[in-house]
């Protein structure tokens, strides 16, 4: 689904990404993990393109999404993207934040859409939110919207960048059941976290990333019970 | 010493006569205070559209990405602006209405049309400060929202950032307004005439300048103090989605 080719990024003299190269199939669900600065959220923007590249390639089912000529918007709309910070709109209701994207870029009517997200927002237990304004939320409640409103455009793939991070301890939990849901139901994921438990339970796949570059990977089992790389095994004695 | 009052309010009340009443004087001041408030709202316009324009100018050049070659067009018009707006932001408005009116537009007999464009300009200066910063308040997330999304750039702006954006502008443009609507005022100096015009003439004929000028000071305030109030009505809706 999406093919990484020699990738670095730098922000001037600074090197972010070293050179990777990695391929996410279809239905994985890869989670990243690694030190602050260790570039995985550099990475993670990179893949749908709000951080350009500065040397490599990037597929996206087979479109070279690099190509300058390519139409990002187009592929932007078939992937999702959870941020720390949630990024709702303050200005809109929470039904408009959900379907100001899918009407705008004509993938639904504004009926369909509001049907639509009032359906989402049942299955994340807010139905009675839809005329509340983001501001009069909580936290987890915002986050749970904020992936309401990226899986409102019917993405192929969904973009988890520390969706937690930003939450008080009782409210991951409810973040991370919406996340598990949507892992069970067979969506793509890439999730950069700090979840270790999330990584382990959810995650098909674990990136372990270091100084722009991914040090070591695995099944989360071999990875978490057995690391290789001292990089890791210094990680890990700090985090479990 | 009673008698002195009472003779004080009888001469006044023939002062306030003979400056308002009498020849329907009245309607001079309200032509004059209609030309004012022409002034005003056509200087914000010009004051809004070059504002508007030098403020994405010179916000798209800032938000060009580091590390990559800067476009070179954007850079020479944002140089343009950056002079324009040290200029105008560094002179005084009456040196540059004098400039106007004696160096650039010295052909043009209709001055209030000089002072449409000097207003104009000088305003657009300060306006596109205010629009500036009003765009680089909204939080980046907010944009990265948007295109992640899959919107495109102008509905971003459009949809997202610029609502925000208007919201923390808004009081600044309306001190704007109010700045602008007082330096009209200016304008009498280059032979337009509006209401200030009006009442030194008036005080010049009936050799009288106090209730003239006292009544036109009454009228500026009055104005302000109502469009003070408007502005706080309207900035209390914009407030409505971050009550909780």
């Amino acid at each position: 689904m999406i093919d990484v080719k020699n990738l670095s990024k730098s922000f001037g003299d600074h090197l972010v990404l070293d050179n990777i190269s990695e391929h996410i199939s279809s239905g994985e669900k890869v989670v990243i993990i690694g030190p602050s600065g260790s570039g995985k959220s550099t990475f993670l923007r990179c893949l749908n393109l709000l951080e350009t590249p500065t040397e490599g390639e990037l597929s996206f089912e087979g479109t070279v999404i690099t190509d300058p000529k390519v139409k990002i918007d187009r592929i932007r709309q078939q992937m999702g993207m959870v941020f720390q910070h949630f990024n709702l709109f303050p200005n809109m209701t929470i039904r408009r934040n959900i379907t100001l994207a899918p009407v705008r870029t004509k993938l639904m009517s504004q009926a369909e859409a509001d049907e639509s997200a009032a359906s989402l927002l049942r299955r994340v237990g807010l139905e009675d939110k839809a005329d509340a304004y983001p501001a009069q939320l909580s936290g987890g409640q915002k986050q749970r919207v904020a992936i309401v409103r990226a899986l409102a455009m019917k993405p192929k793939l969904m973009l988890f960048d520390e969706p937690t991070s930003a939450l008080d301890p009782e409210m991951v939990g409810e973040v991370l059941d919406v996340m598990k849901e949507l892992a069970h139901e067979g969506m793509t994921m890439v999730v950069v976290t700090h979840e270790m438990g999330f990584a382990r339970e959810v995650g098909s796949r674990v990136l372990f990333m270091a100084d722009g570059k991914i040090v070591e990977q695995g099944i989360p089992d071999t990875l978490f019970t057995n690391p290789q790389s001292p990089r890791l095994q210094d990680f890990l004695s700090k985090v479990l | 010493m009673f008698q002195s009052i009472i003779d004080w309010f009888v001469s006044i009340g023939l002062r306030l006569d003979k400056a308002f009443i009498e020849g329907g004087r009245w309607k001079l001041y309200l032509q004059g205070l209609g030309i004012t408030l022409e002034l005003t709202v056509i200087a914000l316009v010009i004051g809004v559209v070059l504002g508007l324009v030098v403020a994405v100018i010179r916000t798209a050049h800032d938000q060009q990405r580091v590390g990559r070659r800067k476009n070179p067009l954007l850079g020479f018009f944002n140089v343009l602006c950056h002079i324009y707006t040290t200029v105008i932001r560094g002179t005084p408005m009456l040196v540059q209405l004098f400039i106007w009116t004696f160096v650039i537009l010295k052909t043009e007999r209709n001055k209030i049309l000089v002072g449409f464009i000097g207003l104009g300009v000088n305003s657009g200066a300060y306006v596109a400060e205010i629009i500036r910063g009003g765009l680089m308040s909204v939080d980046v997330g907010q944009s990265e929202a948007g295109r992640s999304l899959g919107l495109n750039y102008f509905d971003t702006m459009r949809y997202i950032i610029i609502p925000q954006a208007f919201k923390n502008i808004l009081p600044s443009l309306g001190n704007e307004f109010i700045t602008l609507f007082k330096d009209t005022s200016l304008v009498q100096a280059i032979g337009g005439m509006e209401m200030l015009y009006y009442a030194y003439t008036i005080g010049g004929r009936t050799f009288d300048y106090m209730p003239p000028l006292i009544g036109i000071a009454l009228m500026y305030l009055i104005i302000v103090a109502i469009f003070t109030r408007l502005q706080a009505k309207l900035e209390r809706r914009l407030r409505e989605s971050d009550r909780r």
